[in-house]
């Protein structure tokens, strides 16, 4: 079971991985996020399995497996969402 | 007296598009290729302006299914936008579902027309990335995963690039109307306060739908533009007011969506949490139980059960999904990633509050149309959210492409329009009376009291005696407090007007909720706590009619085979 409230996790430091490479060709470039984003997004989405159908299908049924656990009444788990 | 000695400056034009958004700029663009001259008039900037101002991660309606298949499986007729309407259908209709029809049925038309705008619609390996669907994985390809982070700004340039005449920090006081039909509007420069009139032969609404009479996230969210969870969450419904006031119908007004209010310090693009390319999000309760929330009415009992607050949490994504989230970030809200590490929120191990239960915006509600968007007023149309139904932001597109390519047939058959002289001194005189006020009440004080009205006397949980009183508090704020609206400068006047159209939206929104008594999933009426069976399928519709409101409850059409 998860922790009651999440109190402890809040307020820590952290850094989004794409926001720091952003924030880090921004700088070296003198140019906006904006721009900085256009430079860096092709090369992470490089690094993300978007075209992998068989491990998107098996994590996708992997929590609506979950959800119909949950489900009250005989309402379809997937209707919900 | 003449227009031009009443006005600043006369404007001629075959069409008025109102709005600057990503259903208007469709819709001027198309409409220009019929080699018509058309006016956009936009109150903030049209680069950067409206619910798409930051960007946008999803396009809607580019549906690709095989319906017969689908049907014989699910055993009933599966309604071509499903994959994206979904999250909203009720038990019962809230629209024409001839009407949205058309929208599903055009999407990849829509495709190739936004491309040819030079809107980028492919993802970065040059083909089309669908969005995993949680219900019909493999079998309809509903949702598409886009790069918009600069849409509002590359739709600008192609609204310019086409020859459109934009006239930008403009804020429209009324449309104008002749025998029915209408034939123009009235406007103000939000900067230099320059009155100006607009002739035109045909008119498209597409200032988006309407929200701003109950809080967002955020109270001053006039001050903090981005921090607000839910799109579109700070709309005045300027398209839609002024259409009621014309003689339009509206409907749908009793209908707000129920949605939680959310961490209140915090904005990151709220789309990624319920859904995240098909792996829906854990909610659970305080002490970490995991609940389902639907809807108002399983939140309500969750609070009586005292088991809130509500958390969201993406901690079970794997990472890969993560990685997705915050390229989402880039196109949707890029300031998303620099609020979340201030404020110490990690959505891979944080959960994220959900704070509160209430009505928020009216996404369901608009103004109704025939099936080539037209509303009841001759030659005034509609496009995307303006339009009644749930539509959202690929849809926006594909309606205003529609308006646009058909909406010379109706330019071409009507003649000059005539506009009467008293008419627009008298939206003169109201637009302009809050500069001469001193001492009186600033626009957003005014607001907020709309708000606060909503908010108590309507609310989630609703009851005759608390609505006829929240309807009562509405007329008197209008008599006593509209007279002594202020502005300080062309901006403010700007507030004033949008305050009006707030106002008269709010009475009809409380007026509709009186005339719904019963209880349907998240619209509660304490009173009437059953659903019912006679509002099956049947619609508010309110308009105005010389003067007096008018209310009909009336059947939904079937959808036609």
């Amino acid at each position: 079971m998860a922790e009651p409230t999440s109190d402890k996790d809040y307020e820590s430091k952290f850094e989004f991985p794409l926001w720091k490479l952003i924030k880090q060709r921004a700088e070296e470039k003198d140019i906006s996020y904006v721009q900085a984003s256009e430079e860096v997004v092709p090369e992470y989405v490089k690094t993300i399995r978007y075209r992998d159908t068989e491990f998107e299908d098996a994590e996708i049924h992997k929590r609506a497996e979950e959800l119909r656990k949950i489900v009250k009444h005989e309402q379809n788990t997937l209707d919900v969402f | 007296m003449t227009l031009e000695q009443i006005a600043d400056k006369v404007v001629e034009t075959d069409v008025l598009v109102v709005g600057g958004g990503i259903a208007g700029c469709p819709a001027a663009a198309k409409a220009r290729e019929h080699g018509l001259d058309v006016t956009l008039v936009e109150k903030a900037k049209t680069d950067r302006s409206g619910s798409a101002a930051a960007g946008i991660d999803h396009y809607g309606p580019g549906v690709r299914a095989n319906y017969e298949e689908l049907d014989k499986k699910y055993g009933k007729k599966v309604f071509r936008g499903e994959g994206f309407w979904e999250p909203v259908s009720g038990p019962g209709r809230f629209a024409d579902m001839n009407v949205l029809n058309r929208i599903p049925d055009q999407g990849d038309w829509t495709i190739e027309e936004l491309e040819k705008l030079g809107i980028p619609m492919r993802w970065n390996d040059g083909e089309f990335y669908w969005i995993p669907s949680v219900r019909y994985r493999g079998e309809m390809k509903a949702m598409l995963r886009v790069h918009w982070m600069n849409v509002k700004p590359l739709m600008a340039k192609a609204v310019r690039k086409k020859g459109v005449n934009v006239l930008e920090r403009t804020m429209i006081v009324d449309l104008l109307t002749n025998n029915g039909r209408a034939v123009g509007a009235t406007a103000v420069n939000t900067r230099t306060g320059e009155f100006t009139v607009i002739k035109a032969k045909a008119v498209i609404i597409a200032t988006g739908l309407f929200a701003r009479c109950y809080n967002p996230e955020t109270p001053l969210f006039w001050k903090y533009k981005f921090r607000y969870h839910w799109c579109p969450a700070t709309v005045s419904g300027d398209g839609l007011a002024m259409s009621y006031r014309a003689g339009a119908e509206l409907a749908n007004l009793d209908l707000p969506l129920w949605r939680f209010r959310e961490r209140d310090d915090l904005t990151i693009s709220h789309g990624n949490f319920p859904h995240n390319d098909g792996i829906p999000a854990k909610q659970m309760s305080w002490d970490g139980k995991d609940v389902l929330v639907s809807a108002g009415n399983t939140y309500a009992e969750l609070e009586r059960e005292g088991k809130l607050p509500i958390y969201y949490s993406l901690a079970h994504l794997p990472d890969d999904f993560h990685k997705r989230i915050e390229v989402a970030y880039t196109d949707e809200r890029l300031v998303s990633f620099k609020i979340a590490e201030e404020r110490g929120f990690d959505p891979r191990t944080h959960r994220f509050e959900v704070m509160d239960n209430r009505p928020h915006n009216f996404p369901l509600a608009g103004l109704n149309t025939d099936e080539d968007f037209m509303t009841l007023v001759n030659g005034l149309y509609a496009a995307g959210d303006s339009v009644n139904g749930f539509h959202g932001c690929g849809a926006a597109t594909v309606m205003g492409f529609l308006v646009g390519d058909n909406i010379h047939k109706f330019v071409s058959a009507a003649g000059e329009p005539a506009i009467d002289e008293t008419q627009v001194e008298s939206q003169k005189l109201t637009a302009l009376a809050p500069m001469t006020v001193k001492d009186g009440t600033e626009p957003m004080e005014l607001e907020s009291a709309v708000r606060y009205i909503c908010d108590r006397y309507v609310g989630m949980l609703k009851s005759e005696g608390k609505l006829r009183e929240g309807l009562r508090r509405l007329g008197s704020l209008r008599r006593v407090f509209l007279p002594k609206l202020m502005a300080k400068n062309p901006h403010y006047l700007m507030r004033c007007l949008e305050v009006r159209n707030i106002m008269d939206l709010a009475e009809v929104h409380i007026q509709a909720t009186m005339a719904r008594r019963e209880t349907r999933v998240g619209y509660i009426r304490l009173d009437y706590p059953e659903t019912d069976p006679a509002r099956d399928n049947k619609i508010t519709y309110q308009r105005m009619e010389n003067g007096q409101a008018v209310l009909e409850i009336r059947e939904v059409p079937d959808l036609k085979e």
